[in-house]
């Protein structure tokens, strides 16, 4: 089993990280009045975990016993039916589901799904909660409309449903749902956090950890302790006997936007945007999300780029951002961004270089 | 997928349209004068009856004024051989079916060609002076031309169809071209520019290869110098055209009829001397051509014609043909008394070879339809081997083909030319489904009279047929058949099994969804669009016998313009003529900017026009017409291509700076392109369209129009195909692949990730655990801890595949370079063997107990902890599944396999067994393998690529 996986904090008392969080949590669930909660921060932070053990708290060990569904629903949109396929991951006590799977659809999840599980109430409540738990993903990634049918189906079923709404960035959530919601940031945690975490579990492992080499890998993972424990396992993988000097492998996909970076950066050329695009599409074939491409592919621009550049280069990229968010063809925008920066780019070389 | 048939089609009609050409061999101008509306031929055939011998004293003297004319070669192909004109070819032209009937039919016809509007019952009258007809005929020739106009008329007739494409090797013939050697001075000359009437009136015959010219070539420089182009030698002929004397049939025959030879230098100098000369008298020269001839000729003529209107109101039509050019003012008071019809009505052919193209459609119609009879009702004397294709085989007939081509016209036609009675039916009738008895409806709808009629044709067969009309239903536009005609097609199915009639049915589509189950009873026919040059020539006939003066490059833009729509160039003739008497190319360009016909161009045609180099001077609403050709296609090629122009705009650009910045505004607007397309699919603000296409086409377009070049070595200089298309569906594929391998990994209850997550995070570390240990440890640990790690994580053997796809990058190497072969088959089987006796913790199409959308219903897994006894005893119960059903599976097919398992697991479900299974193998390749090891745990690798097809079915099933 991977060490992600494996040494997943169970319960509110195990989380190793945002203890004062959980110790929070613990109390608001045991005092049996549970509002709607909105977790939010960046990936790799622990909002899953933490949301998991907090179903567990509440509901015992039979929140885990969960199944995986793949159900069609078929919903009534005024003139005609629509067929939404959606996974669910459901026990007796709660329901996860990630609305924004729907696509464009995902009003009808939200409009018409949600009031259906929310309605079946649990029968029975002896000794149990009376309620029943609906863990939403990705709620960010709702549109706006979703969003709007949300929060009054979160009023409507609040009786006898809570809503665990989970997502990056409560900046894409509606004001409404906001304030329906009891606001949980999770933040990332601290390198030195991770470091300990690595530590850990390099020691339930029985390996040995050269010095710094913990710090390493959390300064590599952006925070991210998800990411922080793959890319140890990956360390692990790849070469044991660890030595201090060990390279720790990018992920396959950086990598290659790196290396579309450095494309960049050496030719700004019809020719090049060409063979970029082309690699783009590459990356998008491979199902790593745009925006993520974006991010990272920003982030290494960034990295080469000098001090007067960036602050434009970042206004553009947020600018593309938000557009590849309306549109549907995410190569249109990114390929747009590329276009761009190599038009600012190649005017400042030529403006300073001559 | 319609427009991409269409594009092949359109391409496909272009290649025929070469072929077709040869068909309609132009008459000379002056001929054409006088003989109205009537098509003729000016081919050797022409002469079969009568024609020959009035006509060659006629010929020559109108050698002088012919004009230029459209000319086939094909006719030297044929005429090579019948040296004497006219005997021989009698005799040849004797043998020749579909000849026969037309051509005799050539006095009658003018009386049923008007008759045809008014309906049926002229096919009676018709035969019997048909019969007596050819003898008469015969003695005719001898005669002066009795009746101009009917003369001629007779001649086109015969001629047509049996110099068509009936005989094969057209001059556009593909066929052909390879016999040709090149010119061995190809484009060396320069090829003079003389005055467009010089050669007015010459005869010209092409043999072997020219000096530089391409035979092509030759001909079309003749063309436009008012010369004439024939395909073989005859006495009309003024000049051989050849360089060299290759001694073909065709220079001995010239040296038979002492025609002269002109070398391509002669040609040319013929051309050279008359630039100044002509030049000036051009614009004089061609009316005094077009009328001065036929005057002479034609007062016989026209009393004649006169004489014969007052027999029969028929011939009204060729008086007017005879009169416009005699005198402008006559014109005038003609065009007062004839404008009772339109012009596509009075002019719709009298007799099949006046139909512009498709000949050999309607020579097979014709072959169809006169053995009809033999081949459905008399069955005692079925001829099977008919000469003709099988044709006869289908009780029906379909013709397709686009609005305007003369598929009623020809089906017309065809009946009364072997005498059957025509009975239409179009879409002005309801054409509903006939009461189920008949008797109640008889005279009431439209429809159960036809099944009367349909069926009751047995009475008539008993009794003499010759004395009795034959009859044949139309059915026309029978792809207008909806709404109102409820059960149209159904019935009309129905009534083709039991006909005792003929039936013709007409559409436009003929890949019309509604059509699809009549198309099976049919014989298709598919009429092409004529070529403008086919088109020209008709039209020609008609301006000219409406008074119109019009030159012939108008008529040939007129008819591109139309889009092979005949009745519509007749229309925009009329009414033009209605203003004007002389018509020129830029008169034809004008009015027709505005009311050109729609036509379809693909998006390739629009995109090269939009970026075109001189895209600049394009208006508004052109780019908007070319943008819209196809909305979605469109911008995409625009984007996929959108770089490789060098922008005419920037002027000069040392560094590319300028060049990148309009790259960078195109790429910005074909964003918002895609902005505005989201607005309008999604939230249906259909009222965006224009500004979508403004932004997503033309805005890039505009910017960036120029010269193309390309960015990648051997590439080749042409638009791209969007290559968004093809990497949205991979990206689709590839995405279903990893839900897959999500939805397992979810069901092993080992990790609670989201998909993203799966792919950007924890994919490197799976593929490492996948891959390292095959590449690092000895085979057998390997193997063992790899199929481990998957059972952990209840990944199978396609979702192994899934990981390694997803990591591929190009440029990078394979993920699995550097494994051994070996070690890949020994994990394969390895995964295998333990497949035996592994749950795994994923099924499909699972039908629960209670639950009643169960089909619609994908149950991935069930997690209660199952205990190892449960496990056994459902490997055991599963393992019987499969052998029960290993049986079934090659007859039934995957769906009906999928429902079986399903049912057979309820049961087990209700015994209380936890079942978990993947049925995902049992897809479509079923049959090809014993579904054991597939139903519990996906494909061995063995199966591996029809078990991921099969996933992605099932997935879309669903």
């Amino acid at each position: 089993m991977l060490w992600v996986d494996k040494y997943r904090p169970k319960t509110l008392d195990q989380v190793m990280v945002h203890q004062v969080i959980a110790q929070n949590l613990k109390k608001l669930v045991m005092e049996q009045d549970c509002p709607h909660l909105l977790f939010y921060g960046p990936p790799g932070s622990g909002k899953k975990t933490l949301i998991m053990a907090l179903l567990r708290q509440m509901f015992g060990p039979g929140a885990e016993k969960v199944k995986v569904e793949n159900k069609t629903w078929k919903v009534d949109a005024g003139s005609r039916t629509l067929d939404i396929e959606l996974t669910t991951l459901s026990s007796t006590n709660h329901v996860e589901l990630n609305p924004s799977d729907a696509g464009f659809q995902d009003r009808y999840i939200v409009q018409e799904i949600i009031k259906e599980i929310a309605k079946n109430r649990p029968i029975d409540t002896k000794g149990k909660k009376g309620f029943k738990v609906l863990v939403l993903n990705e709620v960010d990634k709702l549109s706006r409309e979703a969003q709007h049918s949300l929060r009054r189906t979160m009023e409507k079923y609040s009786a006898y449903c809570r809503l665990i709404l989970c997502c990056n960035s409560s900046s894409k959530v509606t004001e409404a749902i906001r304030s329906r919601c009891l606001n949980v940031q999770i933040n990332a945690p601290t390198e030195e956090e991770i470091a300990k975490v690595l530590e850990f579990i390099g020691n339930k492992e029985g390996l040995q950890l050269p010095a710094g080499f913990a710090a390493r890998i959390a300064e590599k993972s952006n925070r991210s302790l998800r990411r922080a424990i793959l890319s140890f396992e990956t360390c692990r993988v790849q070469q044991y006997p660890f030595t201090s000097k060990q390279v720790i492998p990018p992920m396959d996909w950086e990598e290659y936007v790196a290396e579309i970076a450095s494309d960049i950066m050496k030719e700004q050329s019809p020719k090049r945007l060409f063979q970029v695009r082309g690699k783009l599409y590459e990356l998008l074939v491979n199902c790593i999300p745009p925006e993520i491409i974006l991010k990272r592919l920003l982030y290494e621009l960034l990295k080469k780029l000098d001090v007067e550049l960036k602050h434009e280069v970042c206004h553009w990229a947020a600018y593309y951002e938000h557009r590849m968010r309306l549109g549907q063809k995410a190569i249109f925008h990114i390929e747009a961004f590329v276009a761009k920066f190599m038009s600012i780019y190649k005017s400042f070389l030529v403006a300073t270089f001559g | 997928m319609s427009d991409i048939r269409k594009w092949f089609m359109k391409s496909h009609v272009k290649g025929n349209g070469g072929e077709l050409k040869p068909t309609n061999p132009a008459p000379s101008h002056s001929e054409t004068l006088v003989q109205g509306g009537q098509e003729s031929s000016g081919r050797r055939k022409t002469s079969k009856y009568f024609a020959t011998d009035k006509q060659k004293p006629e010929d020559e003297e109108e050698t002088k004024e012919l004009p230029a004319k459209r000319k086939t070669q094909k006719d030297s192909i044929e005429s090579s051989k019948p040296t004497p004109p006219k005997k021989a070819r009698n005799v040849e032209d004797d043998d020749d079916d579909f000849l026969l009937p037309s051509s005799r039919k050539n006095l009658v016809d003018v009386t049923p060609g008007k008759k045809l509007k008014s309906g049926l019952g002229r096919g009676i009258s018709r035969k019997p002076v048909d019969d007596e007809e050819s003898d008469e005929e015969d003695d005719k020739d001898t005669e002066t031309q009795k009746s101009g106009g009917r003369g001629r008329g007779r001649r086109g007739s015969s001629a047509a169809p049996a110099g068509g494409r009936g005989r094969g090797g057209g001059r556009g013939g593909f066929m052909n071209f390879g016999e040709r050697k090149d010119p061995p001075h190809k484009g060396e000359k320069e090829v003079p520019e003389g005055a467009p009437n010089c050669l007015a009136g010459l005869t010209f015959v092409i043999s072997g290869t020219l000096d530089s010219l391409e035979r092509e070539e030759a001909e079309d420089l003749i063309k436009r110098h008012g010369g004439r182009v024939t395909g073989s030698v005859s006495k009309k002929t003024n000049y051989l055209l050849c360089d060299e004397d290759i001694g073909g049939r065709k220079s001995a025959k010239a040296k038979e009829l002492g025609t002269a030879l002109l070398a391509e230098d002669g040609l040319f100098d013929m051309i050279r001397a008359s630039k100044p000369a002509k030049a000036p008298a051009q614009e004089e020269s061609k009316r005094p051509v077009c009328k001065a001839a036929p005057l002479p000729k034609k007062s016989p003529q026209k009393t004649e014609a006169n004489k014969d209107s007052v027999s029969n109101s028929m011939e009204m039509k060729a008086s007017r043909g005879l009169t416009p050019g005699a005198s402008p003012a006559k014109r005038k008071n003609q065009t007062v008394e004839k404008n009772t019809l339109t012009w596509p009505e009075k002019y719709r052919p009298k007799i099949p070879n006046e139909i512009v193209g498709n000949q050999s459609l309607v020579k097979q119609l014709h072959d169809w339809l006169a053995h009809w009879k033999e081949q459905f009702l008399d069955t005692g004397t079925n001829k099977k081997g008919k000469k003709q294709n099988d044709s006869g085989a289908k009780k029906a007939v379909l013709l397709s083909g686009t609005p305007g081509i003369g598929k009623t016209t020809s089906a017309k036609l065809v009946c009364q030319m072997l005498n059957f009675q025509a009975i239409e039916v179009n879409a002005s009738d309801s054409r509903g489904k006939a009461d189920a008895k008949i008797e109640k409806g008889i005279g009431g709808s439209n429809a159960n009279s036809i099944k009367e009629l349909v069926s009751n044709e047995a009475l008539s067969v008993n009794m003499d047929r010759s004395k009795h009309p034959k009859t044949v239903l139309i059915m026309d536009e029978v792809d207008g058949m909806s709404a109102g005609d409820r059960g149209g097609i159904a019935d009309l199915i129905a009534s083709i099994k039991i006909s005792k009639i003929p039936i013709i049915c007409i559409c436009n589509d003929r890949y019309s969804q509604k059509l699809k189950s009549l198309v099976n009873y049919c014989l298709l026919l598919s009429f092409r669009k004529p070529t403008k040059q086919q088109m020209a020539k008709r039209l020609m006939q008609i301006a000219n016998a409406e008074g119109l003066q019009v030159n012939e490059i108008a008529v040939e833009e007129l008819a591109e313009r139309v889009n092979g729509d005949m009745r519509m160039a007749l229309n925009q003739l009329q009414y033009m003529s209605l203003s004007m008497s002389v018509i020129k190319y830029d008169d034809i360009r004008q009015r027709l900017l505005s009311s050109a016909k729609d036509e379809d161009i693909s998006p390739f045609t629009a995109v090269d026009k939009l970026f075109g180099f001189n895209a600049g001077k394009l208006r508004m609403d052109e780019r908007m017409d070319l943008s819209m050709s196809d909305p979605d296609l469109v911008p995409l090629l625009i984007q996929e291509n959108y770089m490789n122009y060098r922008p005419s705009s920037v002027g000069k650009d040392d560094d590319g700076i300028k060049r990148m910045n309009l790259i960078a505004r195109a790429a910005e607007s074909i964003g918002d392109g895609d902005i505005i397309n989201v607005q309008i699919r999604r939230y249906r603000q259909w009222q965006l369209s224009q500004s979508g296409s403004l932004a997503s086409s033309i805005i890039p377009a505009a910017l960036l129009h120029g010269q193309r070049e390309t960015l990648e070595l051997g590439e080749r200089n042409f638009n791209r195909f969007g290559g968004w298309l093809g990497k949205n569906s991979t990206m689709g594929k590839n995405r279903r692949l990893l839900e897959d391998l999500h939805v397992h990994l979810l069901a092993s209850r080992e990790s609670s990730s989201g998909r993203e997550i799966l792919r950007v995070e924890y994919l490197t570390l799976l593929l490492k655990q996948l891959t390292e240990p095959l590449r690092q440890l000895h085979k057998d640990e390997a193997v063992q801890k790899v199929v481990e790690f998957m059972n952990i994580y209840s990944i199978t053997q396609e979702d192994f595949d899934t990981i390694v796809e997803l990591s591929k990058f190009r440029g990078h190497p394979n993920p699995l370079d550097g494994i051994q072969p070996a070690v890949k088959a020994a994990l394969t089987k390895a995964y295998k063997e333990g497949s035996k006796s592994r749950m795994v913790r994923a099924a499909d199409l699972v039908m629960l107990p209670g639950m009643r959308k169960a089909p619609k219903k994908r149950i991935a897994a069930m997690l209660e902890p199952s205990d190892d006894g449960f496990a056994d005893v459902n490997a055991d119960t599963l393992a019987e599944n499969e052998e029960e059903n290993s049986s079934d599976t090659e007859d039934l097919d995957s769906t009906a396999n999928g429902e079986k398992l399903q049912l057979e697991l309820q049961s087990l479900n209700s015994k209380g067994v936890q079942v978990e299974l993947d049925l995902k193998g049992t897809g479509n390749s079923g049959a090809k393998k014993t579904p054991v090891g597939r139903g519990k745990g996906g494909s061995g690798s063995t199966e591996k690529k029809g078990g991921r097809g099969a996933g992605a079915g099932a997935k879309r099933k669903r």
